[in-house]
């Protein structure tokens, strides 16, 4: 039990943090390779929080989220300002720019954060209740988001900027928001992490989780919650049992992505997403025939 | 005044192996107005081959930078064929170009971690000493690595002013659709180019082995000649190369008057600003000067 609680508990961290990501890079357009340094951010101001501080656990959950997001606005501000071309690609390396400095600084910042030792002592809050429940919620939440005005915003401005423009779509505050909210998402996955662990290492947040989150977006499919959600849980438990070929994962992981992006850029559930009326129907029929 | 100098030649010996993966990183911009994200595999592949070539195989110097550079073209074209090409055919978003490119590094970086370890290895020694003018030391392998990225961006340079394919490619960065219509084969340039960042990248590759160490991950410094191109205006090569000096004399400059811990904060810090406050950089503004 304790083996297979594990594993739930890793995926519904994993699974909050790539619908984060999903937000940003599947239905906005924008490419992260630093996801990873926003959950750092999360899980150690979260645990600093309630180390230093002895905040309650239910309310440094949110406040890991919060200080992730804000500290988003510091790359995205100045990546989202202006037109051009080259903006995403701009933002990307400042992504993977960001989270490896934020590495660099926690592994250099010794008082209170631990430095290259790490930071020791957090309880094992995370019980598969609570983050089983972070997961729903946050599924929950994106898909409200997403199905409201921002999240059709957001889906403009990823298919075609300047028509989205054109529409009066405001470019920099729509990819403002969903930057924001994407990182808030990782800082309260990161949070959920670190009191799992109950140990944080900087080395923990490197690019190798920046590439399985994307992973998950990738494979999951473009501009779907489900699908990325669906790939998250499956990217956890698969190497699991497989676990002969986990040195291999991230040479698969490359070769996959190039062979989704050539033969079904759609990805597993690309441009298909949750209908919950569909789903109360298929419960009303079942409960109709019994 | 002496240690400034120092610093001042530590600068631009870094600067100059920044400025060769600038300049590739600007050609394909330039042409195809998208960012090779599988720089850091060609340049890893790069300095492996050179490092197994002498070490293995006893090559020369002057042999294993050209088994190197054999290695990383072909590497470099089969990335363009395999992973850039299908997407281009049918105009494919450039997220879906950036997912693929990523996707094309995360293997080749992580099958070279696989195949020869993780570890650190110290290239063979190829020239040691230095020389000293006045108090400062000038490395003779830095001044070599230096020496040779000049002597290669000017045949880079001859190569573009001066031959059929090299009109061909920069027909394509004023307009690709235009010159494909024209007759210059779009597939044949993309190959052309690819190829030269393969040549660029190895020569990095090498050179950045032989000052530091053979990693898999030595890739990673591939950042910094992206943001040295951010600095001197994406897409200009001249804009690249000068780009990749100043950020290769200020990192330096940091790390011996303030910390070396510092030196990468100082680095993003300066893209940050750059985006803020000259989003087309010091030669990115005179669209004339855009190869």
């Amino acid at each position: 039990m304790g083996y297979l609680s594990t594993i739930c508990i890793l995926s519904c961290i994993n699974i909050t943090a790539v619908l984060g990501l999903a937000v940003l890079t599947g239905y906005t357009g924008l490419f992260s390779i630093g996801h990873a340094g926003f959950m750092a951010i999360g899980a150690y101001s979260s645990a600093v929080l309630f180390l230093e501080f002895n905040l309650p656990f239910w309310l440094v959950l949110p406040l890991g989220g919060l200080v992730a997001g804000c500290s988003s606005l510091i790359i995205g501000y100045p990546a989202f300002r202006g037109l051009g071309k080259l903006r995403g690609d701009y933002f990307a390396i400042a992504t993977l720019g960001f989270s490896e400095t934020v590495r660099l600084l926690l592994n250099n910042t010794y008082p209170h954060f631990g430095g290259a030792y790490g930071l020791t002592g957090i309880p094992p809050l995370t019980t598969l209740p609570v983050a089983a429940g972070v997961a729903l919620l946050a599924l929950l939440g994106a898909h409200n988001l997403m199905t409201s005005q921002h999240g059709k915003n957001c889906v403009a401005v990823g298919q075609d900027e300047v028509a989205a423009q054109m529409m009066g779509v405001n470019l920099f505050t729509t990819k403002l928001k969903a930057l924001f909210i994407s990182a808030a998402y990782a800082g309260v996955a990161g949070a959920l992490f670190g009191f799992y662990m109950t140990y944080l290492s900087p080395g923990n947040f490197g690019i190798g989780l920046s590439s399985d989150l994307l992973a998950a977006v990738v494979f999951g499919g473009m501009q779907s919650l489900i699908g990325p959600a669906i790939t998250a849980f499956l990217l956890v438990s698969i190497p699991e049992f497989l676990r002969f070929l986990v040195e291999w994962r991230l040479i698969i992981y490359g070769i996959l992505f190039v062979v989704v992006m050539v033969y079904r850029p759609q990805g597993l559930l690309g441009y298909r997403d949750l209908d919950f009326s569909r789903f109360w129907r298929m419960v009303h029929g079942l409960q109709g025939r019994g | 005044m002496v240690f400034f100098l120092q610093q001042l030649v530590s600068g631009i010996s870094i600067g100059s192996i920044y400025a060769l993966l600038a300049v590739g990183y600007a050609l394909v911009y330039s042409v195809y107005n998208f960012t090779n994200w599988a720089f850091d595999a060609f340049m890893v592949t790069g300095a492996f081959a050179a490092f197994y070539g002498i070490s293995l195989y006893h090559m020369p110097f002057p042999a294993a930078i050209a088994f190197s550079i054999v290695m990383t073209v072909a590497l470099a074209m089969f990335v363009e064929t395999v992973a850039y090409r299908p997407l281009r055919a049918h105009n494919a978003p450039r997220l879906f170009m950036m997912i693929s490119a990523m996707g094309a590094s995360l293997a080749v970086v992580n099958i070279a971690n696989l195949a020869f370890g993780g570890s650190f290895r110290k290239f063979p020694e190829i020239t040691a000493g230095a020389y000293r003018l006045g108090g400062v030391s000038v490395g003779r392998m830095d001044l070599f690595a230096a020496g040779f990225a000049c002597v290669v961006l000017g045949l880079l340079w001859l190569f573009l002013e001066r031959t059929r394919f090299g009109l061909g490619v920069r027909a394509s960065a004023l307009d690709t659709v235009t010159a494909g219509l024209m007759g210059v084969n779009n597939n044949q340039v993309a190959l052309i180019i690819f190829g030269i960042s393969g040549v660029l990248s190895a020569v990095a590759g090498v050179f950045f082995g032989a000052k530091y160490a053979v990693y898999p991950y030595l890739g990673t410094v591939t950042i910094k000649a992206m943001i040295g191109s951010i600095i001197g205006g994406i897409g200009s090569l001249p804009g690249a190369v000068l780009g990749s000096l100043l950020l290769g004399i200020m990192e330096t400059m940091i790390s011996s008057y303030i910390s070396s811990v510092y030196r990468d904060l100082f680095s993003f810090s300066i893209l940050v600003i750059m985006l803020l406050f000259f989003p087309s950089g010091l030669m990115g503004a005179k669209r004339v000067v855009k190869l």
